[in-house]
């Protein structure tokens, strides 16, 4: 970014004043140490509950099919494989899914930044009758019973001739992504000082001028960030994929349940394997996107 | 709190740019209105049509193999109600109300232990991140085999330390499924309660802390008069977002236990999902769906007049 006031959207932490030296002298040393033990504990604590599972992914998907089939499991692994691996990426039906899941995914998430781009820009920039109602109904559609609405949309797809192809999935998905989405530009676009908008506008830029080669480039960093959290969406969705998809446009989570559960033996260490790869993306997404997790979660729940 | 700092405060942006050039172009209220249709085209044909259409269907008879279908009136509800409607709110509700309580508490306690400036707590901020980010099959995936009765971890952790003597198939007693559930789906969402608590607390100025220190307040009285009412915001509308959320959720169930052992973790999502593409019967499906629509609604009405205030 050149412009000195570009728009990134900053999540910092706000500035925290050093308390006066007397507060801090006052302030007793056991108290502290005591307060340091029970954070410590806590890390410690749900640490456990929230990494172990991790662990056990791992272990059992780097597990030959006769270690993991031990009762009781062996905690710590004495030998690994990469097997499991290798099946998923010879698996020419999984490999199917995955194309599946890349396509639909970035589909998703560049019309997802199409369209939450201007309306989050008229959310922002814009005042007029109904704008707050609009923007109360957004907000409240991400919270709309899906199951109940697949019910009709599985029926409106099958009448256009869409039921079990990538149209019908991404149509999906974007509508779910843009609640999010939206509130995550508004926020950008409100910290676009109107008074650019005006001095393009004096300088005879048109509105949709203005908004393509003036705001679009300064709210950037947003867009892809907006459109980081659609690929998410999309790349993670269940429930419409595995409704509105068939066998040849299924993506990779229904695409799982459906070729390892069920079955009479799962193969879990593969479950496992494929497990990981799966989240690969997602996890890749969000390290990139640390900066922008507080407003990206946030937004949306709490309205700016 | 907000997610951006709302640097704009005008009335309108371009109420500038308009003036002078009406009549020459369309208003900016035009303008600001065909910047949203694409987006309500959207929101018009996948949430609000659908949703109406749904509704109406509680009203027939109909089959989803076969077209054509016939009015009955409040039929369909009669049934739901004589049937398993209170059975499912039931469950709806034990699920709903464990999986936000749990992940609330532990992502309190995390907030608050990383608040205090511990080393690494950036670092352990991320990595308690990744049960969250991780998409929500392969939770499933993974609890399921942790859940696995005969070659479970949880099974073997437990009778290795002499807790339990023989192996509990979680997933598969009506009994333990529906908290095998809860587990599950909390481990998915307490960082989300992380983050969202660590930011309300972050507003919280230190030196009211190092204040009621000084005054001799305990570290419990401390959280009470000091802390809780400084996020007691925040901490609303997370409590009811994640309500809202585990009210429809629908992928951990559905593959965790489908609904079973014996309908004990049938909620409403997994219930309509399966009156209607397993079973077939639309109207059964819809005419829950109905009383399952309304009950959101309260909450999402609650939700938006809640945040309408914490803006304020």
């Amino acid at each position: 970014m050149t412009t000195a006031e570009a728009p990134v959207q900053t999540v910092e932490e706000p500035v925290r004043p050093t308390p006066p030296p007397a507060a801090r002298k006052l302030r007793r040393r056991p108290d502290r140490i005591r307060s340091s033990i029970a954070a410590w504990t806590a890390v410690a604590v749900i640490g456990l509950f929230g990494m172990l599972p991790m662990y056990w992914m791992l272990v059992t998907a780097l597990s030959p099919k006769g270690q993991a089939f031990q009762f009781p499991p062996k905690f710590i692994p004495t030998e690994i494989t990469f097997e499991h691996f290798r099946t998923f990426a010879e698996n020419e039906q999984l490999f199917d899914y995955m194309v599946n899941s890349v396509i639909v995914a970035l589909i998703t998430a560049a019309l997802s930044v199409i369209v939450s781009t201007y309306m989050g820009y008229s959310f922002s920039k814009f005042r007029y009758r109904g704008r707050k109602s609009l923007m109360n109904f957004v907000l409240a559609s991400q919270m709309f019973p899906q199951a109940l609405l697949l019910i009709t949309l599985y029926a409106v797809f099958r009448q256009f001739g869409l039921l079990g192809t990538y149209t019908a999935l991404v149509l999906s998905f974007t509508t779910f992504t843009m609640p999010l989405c939206v509130w995550m530009l508004k926020g950008i676009f409100d910290t676009v000082p109107d008074a650019l908008l005006e001095a393009a506008a004096i300088d005879g830029a048109s509105r949709w001028r203005t908004l393509h080669t003036i705001v679009a480039p300064l709210a950037a960093p947003g867009m892809i960030a907006a459109g980081l959290f659609a690929f998410v969406r999309g790349w993670n969705d269940f429930i419409f994929a595995l409704t509105l998809a068939n066998k040849d446009t299924m993506t990779l989570p229904p695409g799982l349940v459906n070729t390892y559960i069920g079955e009479f033996q799962t193969s879990w260490p593969a479950l496992m394997a494929a497990s990981l790869i799966v989240s690969v993306p997602v996890v890749a997404a969000f390290m990139f996107l640390q900066r922008y997790l507080v407003g990206g979660l946030t937004a949306g729940a709490v309205k700016s | 709190m907000t997610t951006a700092p709302p640097i704009a405060k005008s009335p309108d942006a371009t109420g500038g740019p308009s003036r002078g050039t009406r009549g020459r172009r369309m208003s900016n209220g035009m303008f600001a209105f065909l910047l949203t249709v694409p987006g309500l085209a959207l929101f018009g044909a996948i949430v609000l049509y659908p949703l109406i259409a749904s509704l109406v269907t509680g009203f027939f008879e109909q089959d989803l193999r076969f077209p054509g279908r016939s009015w009955v009136g409040f039929d369909n509800y009669a049934d739901v109600f004589a049937g398993d409607f209170a059975a499912i709110l039931e469950h709806t509700l034990v699920f709903t109300v464990g999986a936000t309580a749990a992940p609330f508490l532990i992502g309190l306690a995390l907030a608050l232990a990383l608040n205090t400036g511990m080393k690494g707590s950036g670092f352990f901020r991320g990595l308690f991140l990744f049960p969250w980010v991780i998409p929500g099959v392969v939770v499933s995936f993974l609890w399921m085999w942790i859940f696995n009765a005969n070659y479970g971890v949880l099974n073997g952790a437990l009778i290795k330390t002499g807790l339990i003597e023989e192996s509990i198939s979680w997933l598969g007693e009506p009994g333990t499924a529906m908290l095998a559930v809860i587990i599950t789906k909390t481990w998915a969402s307490f960082p989300w309660m992380m983050v969202m608590l660590l930011a309300g607390l972050q507003t919280v100025p230190r030196e009211l802390h190092e204040a009621a220190a000084v005054d001799g307040a305990g570290a419990v009285r401390r959280f009470f008069a000091v802390t809780w009412p400084g996020i007691r915001g925040v901490a609303a509308i997370a409590l009811l977002l994640e309500f809202i959320w585990n009210f429809q959720h629908f992928d951990t169930i559905y593959v965790l236990t489908g609904g079973g052992p014996a309908g004990a973790t049938e909620t409403f999502a997994v219930a309509v999902y399966q009156d209607a593409f397993k079973g077939f019967d639309l109207g059964h499906a819809t005419a829950l769906g109905g009383l399952w629509m309304l009950l959101l609604l309260v909450l999402v009405g609650v939700y938006l007049k809640l945040s309408e205030r914490e803006t304020k």
